[in-house]
């Protein structure tokens, strides 16, 4: 059976080890510094943090076959879109017939893709070092209610065993005469048998999960009880703050002129 | 010395919402304290509505109309929400995969699901679930993830995130109607021990041969209500319940080459009567 | 002619996991009421999907009532297989247990009149007439196998499989099913049911295949599938009740199946 998804990646790195709220604060810092930082040689420069960051923990080239999955598609229609019509283009790089590609859209582009890629590596940085189970229990250590956590903890599995459900109802639809593939009108009269399953079966099982929560207990009003201690410290609650300050400074930067 | 039933209903009738006949009742019944009765009848007769009235899922998660007296240790089973029993009775459902709360990826942690839900200090917890491990037999298992688990081991899986609370009532509606042979005995096997140890139970059954063999009760009902109730020998042998849930494989065959009645129920005494 | 006739299929879901190893599975089945036992992973599902195309065989060729599997596509393969899964909930999306009975041959472009008495046909066969018109899902989980079950009857199959029909019924509802495999098989029509309860193989499968990690040890009548206590013990098979009675009392070799165990005990010294 299919088992959950989850970016997880075993490892001993320090960012493995350090808690989730401080890794949780450097995405989010890193993130905004992104879209802060005035130039593109500052955002690379930023970029190449998070790379060495990732190749701290031992995820390196995982992500980078996924930022060029994610990001080429991406970053190549910003390009060639504020190439083609950012308002202030003026020389041209690339004629293409009637339209022309304009160093200004390009450059643009480049810059707004490179402030994604950053986006995506700090998000990935913080997936790929995080057990799933250490963020609910630190969410709920900070006051999360249990019935979100198990929300939180159970989506993971919940996709692909859904996407399960979805494969052995191809079949069954298929095994019963139903053409899915090839002529348009086909696939449309296919669409309910092949969804409604999906959703009755769905709304079977989660009764049933209901009832058997119900069951065990869940939803009991009771304080809650740590169950582990990630470990905190005071160097990291510094760091937490002083990244966080990074914002205001930087924000103050741009005001003084920063390019 | 009368002992505090662990079960008792009295005229207890339940209807579903939006229906037109009760699903159970009138029902009167009591069941004490360490009994291991089995629960049988065609499909519809209320044996699930019956776990569902008695853990309290029947009116508080289905809503519909519950009349009569519905106790469990003696307090009505209106008395406590039904996450508030777990502490001292527990459901086994039929399906291994949807008891799963799919928000654990080790079998210990999903044991430890309930317990923590109580709000348990962690030290209990651990403690109460490596018992409920020890119990099933799935300390080896522990550290794997569930979805790994074939369905004999999820329903005992599913058997120790119950037994992780304690319960001294257990309930099972149709605990191996999913399973195959292998996992079914796995599963009687703990039933047996818990037994031995004193847990009051009540299991919904369509293996005739293992409740006649593993259930000093048995109880047949039949659209709503008890068709029968006493000893395997005495219940297997009324034509109604022939009629209605049937019989052991092994009273068949010995009613076929015209022994009985009464006819045996069991291995052991079909090889007897059969002999003689 | 209600057959199926595997030659030498082998077939691995990927590297780590083969089923079919080479030479790879050759089989013949005749028309019969046919059951298909062996221990969870010894290749029953992969099987039965290698008949209808749901899996395509790495080597090998696949011949079902005359039609080679191989250039079917999954659909035009059910009007040769009725295909009863083991999860309702998998297939079930219609409002009533008629046309959920009647998509099937609807879909495959039957007439109406021969789809509504093809329907009312398997409902009776199924006990399902005085449900026609119920949703599926007032049913319970039992019942809805029955609305599976006659779903793949209703387009008339000269071959039906039922994964594990017997899960989850009552005693009514296995009579109903030996009687349902019986009268199938009395009409012409090859049943292969994939099961674990072994007495519902002695009293209602006429032949038996069993596989074993992925090897078919024994395919043939079922009366003596169970003579090899080895071979029974290394497919991690049980004796159905009647046999292991018989044995109990002294019968070398044990009947297999109700009559042959009564006419047995007849001719036994008092």
């Amino acid at each position: 059976m299919a088992r959950g998804i989850s970016l997880y990646v075993e490892g001993q790195s320090p960012l493995h080890r350090v808690h989730p709220l401080t890794k949780g604060t450097l995405t989010l810092v890193i993130i905004a510094l992104a879209f802060i930082a005035p130039s593109l040689p500052w955002v690379l420069a930023l970029g190449l943090i998070v790379l060495l960051l990732l190749a701290s923990a031992g995820v390196l080239a995982r992500f980078l076959a996924i930022l060029a999955a994610l990001l080429f598609p991406i970053g190549a229609l910003l390009v060639i879109v504020q190439g083609l019509v950012n308002p202030a283009n003026r020389e041209v790089l690339v004629p293409l017939g009637p339209l022309s590609l304009y160093r200004e859209g390009v450059l643009v582009g480049i810059l707004t893709a490179a402030r994604l890629a950053d986006l995506i590596g700090a998000t990935f940085l913080f997936s790929f070092t995080t057990r799933p189970a250490d963020l609910a229990e630190t969410l709920m250590q900070h006051g999360l209610s249990p019935r979100f956590g198990y929300v939180v903890q159970s989506v993971l599995q919940l996709i692909p065993q859904t996407l399960e459900t979805v494969d052995r109802i191809r079949n069954a639809q298929q095994a019963r005469g139903l053409e899915i593939r090839g002529r348009l009108d086909r696939r449309i009269r296919a669409f309910l048998p092949l969804m409604m399953p999906v959703v009755l079966s769905s709304l079977v099982a989660t009764q049933e999960r209901a009832m058997a929560l119900e069951v065990r207990g869940f939803g009991l009003k009771v304080t809650r009880v740590t169950r582990y201690r990630i470990p905190d410290s005071v160097g990291q609650r510094v760091l937490r703050w002083a990244l966080l300050l990074l914002l205001p400074l930087a924000l103050l930067a741009r005001l003084y002129g920063w390019r | 010395m009368a002992l505090t039933p662990s079960v008792t209903l009295a005229g207890a009738r339940y209807r579903y919402p939006d229906t037109e006949r009760d699903a159970l009742g009138p029902i009167d019944l009591t069941v004490l304290p360490g009994e291991w009765v089995g629960v049988v009848g065609p499909t519809n007769a209320g044996k699930s509505t019956l776990c569902y009235a008695i853990i309290g899922l029947a009116p508080q998660f289905f809503g519909g109309r519950l009349r009569g007296e519905v106790s469990v240790f003696g307090s009505p089973t209106a008395s406590q929400p039904v996450n508030e029993r777990s502490r001292r009775a527990g459901l086994l459902f039929q399906n291994p995969f949807t008891q799963l709360s799919g928000a654990r990826e080790r079998v210990d942690e999903e044991v430890a699901f309930g317990p923590e839900a109580h709000g348990l200090p962690q030290a209990e917890v651990e403690e109460r679930v490596a018992e409920a491990l020890r119990l099933t037999g799935l300390q080896d298992l522990r550290a794997r993830h569930p979805l790994d688990l074939s369905g004999g081991q999820l329903q005992r899986l599913a058997l120790a995130a119950l037994l992780a609370m304690r319960p001294e009532l257990l309930l099972l509606d149709e605990p191996t109607s999913q399973l195959d042979p292998a996992g079914s005995r796995a599963l009687f096997d703990v039933l047996r021990g818990l037994h031995a140890a004193g847990t009051t139970i009540v299991m919904v059954e369509h293996r005739l041969e293992a409740v006649a063999a593993l259930c000093p009760r048995v109880i047949a009902l039949g659209e709503g209500r008890v068709l029968a109730d006493g000893a395997p020998a005495e219940v297997f042998n009324r034509p109604e319940v022939q009629a209605s849930a049937g019989m052991p494989a092994f009273a068949r065959l010995a009613a076929l080459v015209g022994k009985g009645p009464p006819l045996p129920v069991t291995f052991e005494a079909a090889v007897e009567a059969l002999r003689g | 002619m209600a057959e199926i006739v595997l030659r030498s299929v082998c077939f691995d879901y990927s590297s780590a996991v083969p089923v079919f190893r080479e030479p790879g599975i050759t089989l013949s089945l005749p028309q019969a009421a046919i059951a298909l036992v062996g221990e969870n992973g010894a290749g029953k599902t992969t099987l039965t999907k290698l008949l209808n195309g749901l899996l395509r065989p790495r080597a090998g060729s696949v011949v079902v009532a005359g039609t080679p599997v191989a250039e079917r596509s999954v659909a035009q393969m059910a009007p040769v297989i009725g295909y009863a899964f083991q999860n309702p909930d998998d297939q079930l999306f219609e409002r009533t247990v008629r046309d959920e009975v009647a998509f099937g041959p609807r879909v495959m472009g039957r007439p109406k009149e021969t789809v509504q008495a093809a329907v009312d046909r398997a409902l009776d066969l199924c006990g399902l007439a005085g449900q026609a018109s119920t949703h599926p899902h007032d049913l319970v989980l039992a019942e809805r196998k029955w609305v599976t079950i006659a779903s793949a009857l209703a387009a008339d199959p000269p071959v039906v499989i039922l994964d594990e029909p017997t899960l989850g019924q009552d005693w009514a509802g296995r009579e109903r099913l030996h009687a349902l495999v019986r009268a199938l098989g009395g009409q012409g029509r090859l049943v292969l049911v994939v099961t674990h309860d072994i007495d519902f193989v002695a009293q209602a499968c006429d032949w038996t295949v069993v596989l074993s990690r992925g090897l078919v040890r024994y395919s043939g009548k079922t009366a003596l599938a169970f003579a090899d206590e080895g071979r029974i013990e290394e497919a991690g098979l049980e004796l159905p009740a009647a046999t292991r009675l018989a044995r109990a009392l002294g019968a070398d070799p044990a009947p297999v199946g109700d009559e042959a165990f009564t006419a047995w005990y007849r001719v036994q010294p008092a």
